[in-house]
């Protein structure tokens, strides 16, 4: 039975709870919207809305980095804070949060395992609607991490590069969405607002859907577990670099996540683009 | 009370028991056996508030109040907000709840998700409940807790003094109900007659209470649930894989499970309103397929289709999957 590459990034509920007074840790709840932490949020938490405060709000792109100062800062946020992140639908907005407060250098962050839904079936965790008690704080970004990330023309150059090698292996690419939308049954799952030209996947990706790396209750499973569902499963080789994307890049960041801080993939990178971009771009190759 | 003459000092006389029993109407021409396997539809709209779930709520509230969660108005004294429910629900329960909490004098808070049609969400305002409407298929995924059970549980637990839940999905009350009303009902309408009964899943409150009233006095009754296809918009139900919400599902207490197309509950629905002048909803459309379609394998019996509300509350829905209902709704242009 091994350990997660990682395990100091992953934090159970209990500690949490165990450190809620604890001045050097801060704790973020991010949702795709505020509705849930308006009703009752983990006593001291901030919350982050995905959709209007983690993105650019006229381009399709993550938030700037003096945005992201400007958005730790009035959480009361320095780069010195364990920021422990955690939210709803099992943590996939928090996951996203997790990679981008990692893209701009923040040393210490942490996954609640189990996310809101966890906290909330647990008869000893108090949940409130009072808003914390912030001292905003000047918060300057000790660095970016683009190698975290995969941009079209990382991913293009990989299927063209894969292309004229006439292989398709010099990359782990990870398709985390359901079976439908990777066979190009469907575009998107039904009623998505965001969704692409074309059906399909990317040529060589190989379909690990993201809810097979969690239990149930929406923790993690063993790294015994993951290990083989990606790696002896579906052939992710941890020699090769990986890259990482679902639809819009959320889950996929659940899913970089996994690969990167519980299996220790050296390295993997989220293309936070996915699907709605490389679905819509002329000329591309696509595979069903 | 006087059932007989049918005068009531007040609304609540009126819920159902074996004194006061729900109808039942045979099926005529959309019965395949009349003669061998008849079929009655029980119709819970003519229940005070329009549905099966006036049963569930009642027993919820009496519940809440025998545990001292609730008092009802005449003990209230204090200046604060008086301590009132929030509940998950589609629709009905809450229209139920919360009529039932208007007349008992305690605030409901209702949240309920999106794609419960604009009726629901507009009664259940006009029967007194506070509304949130929550997004649960934002990024859907089999498995995950409903958004709305989670909202409410939420206020439940972060406000508790606001708030209590009834949880119709983990109450007991919720099958209590139905274990001494609706099985008794039935138990006694068809002389102890009945074979089959068929009905659909939601919380599975009905079912297992119900189920558990008939088989305890004919173990041969047999139980039959319907279940609309994946990717269904017809509120209250839930398919297979949504099941696991429901912790009063006991699968034990069900005979078969008959998944049925969800386009039926519409097509049937419509049916049973023009041919048999029954103005059955959508679920009670899914549910009369069911029965059809076990009647057709042969065999002889006597059917109770649980009918759980009425067609009045749907008919955006239904114009939805029926268009050519909207046609001629113009003046010719």
């Amino acid at each position: 039975m091994s350990d997660y590459a990682h395990p100091e990034v992953l934090v159970s509920t209990d500690w949490v709870a165990e450190h809620l007074a604890d001045p050097s840790v801060r704790i973020v709840e991010i949702d795709v919207d505020t509705q849930a932490y308006a009703a009752g949020h983990i006593p001291g938490a901030a919350g982050f809305n995905w959709e209007t405060q983690l993105q650019d709000g006229v381009r399709r792109d993550i938030l700037s980095r003096t945005d992201f100062e400007r958005l730790m800062g009035e959480a009361g946020i320095t780069p010195e804070h364990t920021v422990v992140v955690y939210g709803d639908n099992n943590n996939w907005f928090a996951a996203y949060g997790f990679w981008l407060m990692k893209l701009y250098g923040h040393q210490d962050v942490r996954l609640m395992n189990g996310g809101r839904v966890k906290w909330l079936g647990e008869d000893d965790k108090e949940l409130t609607p009072d808003l914390p008690e912030v001292t905003p704080t000047t918060y300057r970004a000790t660095g970016e991490h683009p190698e975290l990330r995969a941009r079209l023309r990382d991913v293009l150059a990989i299927v063209d590069g894969d292309a004229n090698q006439g292989s398709q292996d010099s990359h782990n690419l990870v398709d985390v969405r359901s079976p439908d939308e990777f066979t190009g049954k469907v575009i998107a799952p039904p009623g998505m607002s965001e969704t692409a030209q074309r059906a399909g996947h990317i040529p060589g990706a190989k379909n690990v859907p993201w809810s097979t790396a969690v239990a149930p209750d929406g923790t993690f499973k063993s790294a015994d577990e993951l290990r083989q569902i990606y790696v002896e499963g579906q052939g992710v080789d941890p020699a090769r670099p990986t890259v990482a994307y679902c639809r819009i890049g959320e889950r996929s960041s659940h899913t970089w996540f996994v690969l990167k801080y519980l299996l220790g993939l050296a390295d993997v990178r989220n293309y936070d683009g996915s699907w709605t971009e490389y679905g819509s771009v002329i000329g591309v190759p696509i595979e069903r | 009370m006087d059932h007989r003459r049918r005068v009531y000092d007040d609304i609540l006389e009126l819920l159902p028991s074996e004194e006061n029993p729900s109808p039942m109407v045979r099926l005529r021409k959309m019965s395949p056996e009349p003669e061998t396997f008849p079929l009655f539809a029980k119709l819970e709209w003519m229940n005070p508030f329009g549905s099966v779930k006036d049963r569930a709520a009642s027993f919820l509230l009496r519940d809440l109040e025998e545990r001292g969660e609730l008092s009802p108005e005449d003990g209230a004294e204090s200046d604060e907000p008086r301590r009132g429910i929030v509940e998950p629900t589609s629709g009905n329960t809450g229209i139920s709840l919360a009529a039932m909490a208007s007349a008992r004098g305690y605030p409901m808070l209702a949240v309920v998700p999106n794609k419960v049609p604009l009726e629901k969400k507009v009664l259940l305002k006009i029967a007194g409940a506070e509304l949130e409407v929550v997004n649960d298929e934002l990024c859907p995924s089999p498995g995950m807790g409903d958004g709305s059970i989670n909202l409410a549980k939420t206020y439940a637990k972060a406000q508790r003094a606001r708030y209590v839940m009834p949880n119709q999905y983990e109450n007991e009350a919720n099958v209590r109900a139905h274990l001494e009303t609706t099985g008794p009902e039935i138990w006694r309408q068809t002389d102890g007659e009945v074979t089959h009964v068929f009905l659909s899943l939601g919380t599975c409150g009905t079912v297992t209470g119900l189920a558990r009233y008939l088989k305890e006095r004919k173990p041969e009754v047999r139980i039959f649930a319907v279940q609309p296809t994946e990717g269904h918009d017809v509120p209250g139900l839930r398919n297979v894989r949504q099941l696991e919400v429901s912790k009063l599902f006991d699968p034990s207490l069900i005979d078969e499970i008959l998944e049925i197309d969800h386009e039926l509950a519409y097509t049937r629905a419509l049916e049973l309103c023009r041919t048999e002048g029954l103005l059955a909803g959508p679920s009670s459309g899914l549910i009369y397929e069911g029965a059809r379609r076990v009647v057709e394998r042969g065999g002889t019996g006597l059917g109770v289709l649980l009918f759980p509300d009425n067609v009045f509350k749907y008919t955006s829905n239904l114009v939805k999957h029926i268009p050519a209902l909207a046609e001629g709704t113009e003046p010719p242009s």
